[in-house]
């Protein structure tokens, strides 16, 4: 018995051994990243117009990216006067993103040095000196500007005073594409126009990398997480927009236009996963794939609605669509208000997936991140 | 026979052990074995996934670990031997699969398997080659798990508010199949090969859990030597 005595002190002697070090979390980087820089549309704005596109007072998602580096939230670098865009005048600030931000200038009608139009915003990053090792760039971008042509290509088919007759979209059209592919679009019926909004998107993609490119990779940009165009048909917005097509023409035509508006979207995306594939500093975000498994699957995301914004309509817009007040939408409006139908407990918008008819909640900037951080991951970068 | 009490630090160095007693067969009935050994765990590929909210088809894979190990044998007769693997704890990276493939190491957890051997030693005590075959309980402690950034970022935290995991341990059982190489009248080479059936749960502490089946299979090598 004397052995199984030194059995049971050697057992006892590697148990105590065994219980040595570790646990908790690891909360270290794989790279150094010392600085984030945002450069968007209202997805990532932080606050230019003193407000953030979704409830007030949550973090977005560029926010809780800088969060997950250990970095202060940041800042919104623009600060809207009521007129135009000035500089914000708390130093540091490097959050570029504007609501209505846009790759084309030419399909808000912007002029050229419109900081609402990204490759703006790129510029202005890179005004004082060029970008750092330690940045990691973050750029999203394309939803307002899918939004422009769909409106335009709707307004064509829409009798008159409403309907120009394809004036609006052969314009927008040729801001991107040249002479002759408009000219063959128009010449082309419907289907010519239809097409060439597909062309519009792949020359958009073009145009796109190519601002970031000059204005970020070439100017010393190491890390750009760059986010893919959402599918705005997915929006409670364009699914008003599409059920209004199938209440005048049909659920066919529906089906039609929305394939047709989601082909356009593939088509820039496609385009851009082409120019980026390969560069080991871009990290391209599949946003569109993501965001439409969210609204196909949403209870993988625990999300119980995926229609409906979660901010109550204020108003009506001139295209007849509801209108929401993001300044007076916040949980704890949403708490002290009458539920609305299907709002089940205590903190029901946490579940939501919209806060207004275009825009995330809260929950739906985490479950950007997430993915963002996904992308980050794989890349080595987090 | 008299033999020697060392204290247990030596018992665990047992290999290194100069001052031991030897008898006439390594392996006959009432004899002592000591050894040190090579352990690689090795797991099967997780068959579960990361309940939601997360990714659809969110895996981890768990990787393997090599560390040295000890071994205390008694021989209750010339066939029948209590064995004790002992081990410092191995640990193991877990590394992200499926939806989050690619992202790298999303955490690491220690591992103790605690067992306690019955085998079954063919042949005569004075064979120079002795297959045997092996069953026992075993505890399979998990602790000491430790999320990285990717873990805590994907699941929607951050620095300062990072997500931890912890890994159930199990009762479970290994069986085993070795084979001894007596060298000597004293020391021996001894290999063996354990599998473990194990199913154990990971849970997230924002909530989400993991059913995985790890059934680890451990390969050991190693010289021992009688006291």
């Amino acid at each position: 018995m004397v052995r199984i005595h030194h059995i049971a002190i050697a057992w006892v002697a590697a148990a105590t051994l065994a219980a040595c070090g570790g646990g908790g979390s690891d909360t270290t980087p794989r790279t150094e990243v010392t600085q984030l820089k945002v450069m968007g549309d209202s997805l990532a704005d932080v606050g230019t117009f003193g407000i953030k596109f979704t409830l007030q007072g949550a973090d977005i998602y560029p926010e809780r990216i800088a969060q997950s580096y250990g970095l202060s939230k940041g800042c919104n670098f623009y600060r809207f006067t009521g007129q135009t865009f000035a500089a914000n005048p708390t130093p540091g600030c490097l959050n570029f993103a504007i609501g209505g931000g846009v790759i084309n200038g030419a399909s808000s009608n912007l002029n050229a040095a419109d900081p609402r139009i990204i490759s703006v915003q790129l510029a202005t990053a890179v005004a004082a000196g060029n970008h750092r090792p330690g940045d990691l760039l973050l750029i999203v971008g394309g939803g307002n500007d899918a939004a422009a042509l769909v409106t335009a290509y709707l307004r064509a088919g829409q009798p008159a005073p409403a309907g120009d007759g394809g004036a609006a979209y052969a314009a927008l059209l040729g801001t991107q594409l040249s002479a002759a592919q408009v000219g063959a679009a128009v010449s082309g019926g419907a289907n010519g126009l239809a097409t060439a909004g597909g062309q519009y998107m792949t020359a958009l993609a073009n145009t796109f990398f190519d601002q970031i490119k000059a204005q970020a990779l070439d100017k010393g940009a190491q890390r750009v997480a760059l986010l893919n165009m959402p599918g705005i048909t997915n929006t409670p917005r364009f699914q008003a927009v599409l059920a209004g097509i199938g209440a005048a023409a049909g659920s066919a035509a529906r089906t039609q236009s929305e394939a047709l508006f989601k082909g356009w979207v593939e088509a820039f995306n496609k385009q851009l996963a082409t120019r980026a594939s390969g560069n080991s500093a871009v990290a391209l975000v599949d946003f569109y794939t993501s965001f439409n498994d969210q609204v196909a699957n949403p209870a993988q995301y625990a999300l119980t609605n995926v229609t409906v914004p979660a901010c109550p309509v204020t108003g009506v817009g001139a295209d007849r669509l509801p209108t929401y007040t993001f300044p007076t939408c916040s949980a704890a409006t949403l708490g002290a208000a009458v539920p609305p139908t299907g709002a089940v407990g205590a903190g029901w918008w946490e579940s939501w997936a919209f806060s207004d008819g275009f825009h995330p909640t809260p929950y739906g900037h985490q479950l950007l991140a997430q993915l963002i951080s996904r992308t980050l991951a794989q890349a080595g970068w987090l | 026979m008299k033999i020697h009490t060392p204290p247990a630090a030596t018992l665990v160095l047992a290999g290194l052990c100069l001052t031991c007693t030897s008898g006439a067969f390594a392996q006959s009935a009432g004899s002592l074995l000591g050894r040190i050994s090579g352990t690689q765990i090795s797991h099967e590929k997780s068959d579960g996934a990361l309940t939601p909210p997360i990714f659809a088809d969110t895996r981890a894979t768990v990787k393997d670990d090599t560390r040295p190990t000890a071994g205390l044998t008694y021989m209750v007769n010339d066939n029948i031997a209590i064995d004790v693997p002992l081990a410092l704890g191995f640990k193991h990276d877990i590394e992200g699969a499926g939806a989050i493939e690619g992202v790298g190491k999303i955490g690491e957890v220690k591992a103790w398997p605690v067992t306690l051997m019955v085998q079954y030693r063919f042949f005569d005590a004075s064979s120079p080659l002795r297959p045997y075959a092996g069953i026992g309980p075993t505890y399979a402690k998990f602790y000491k798990a430790r999320s990285t950034l990717a873990l805590t970022s994907l699941t929607g935290g951050n620095a300062a508010n990072p997500t931890t995991l912890s890994v159930d341990s199990k009762f479970t059982f290994t069986v085993q199949a070795g084979l001894i190489w007596q060298v000597t009248p004293r020391f021996f080479v001894d290999a063996a090969v354990m599998k473990t059936p194990l199913k154990t749960r990971t849970t997230l502490s924002t909530g989400q859990t993991l059913d995985a089946k790890l059934d680890p299979v451990s390969v050991s090598v190693g010289v021992g030597m009688k006291f």
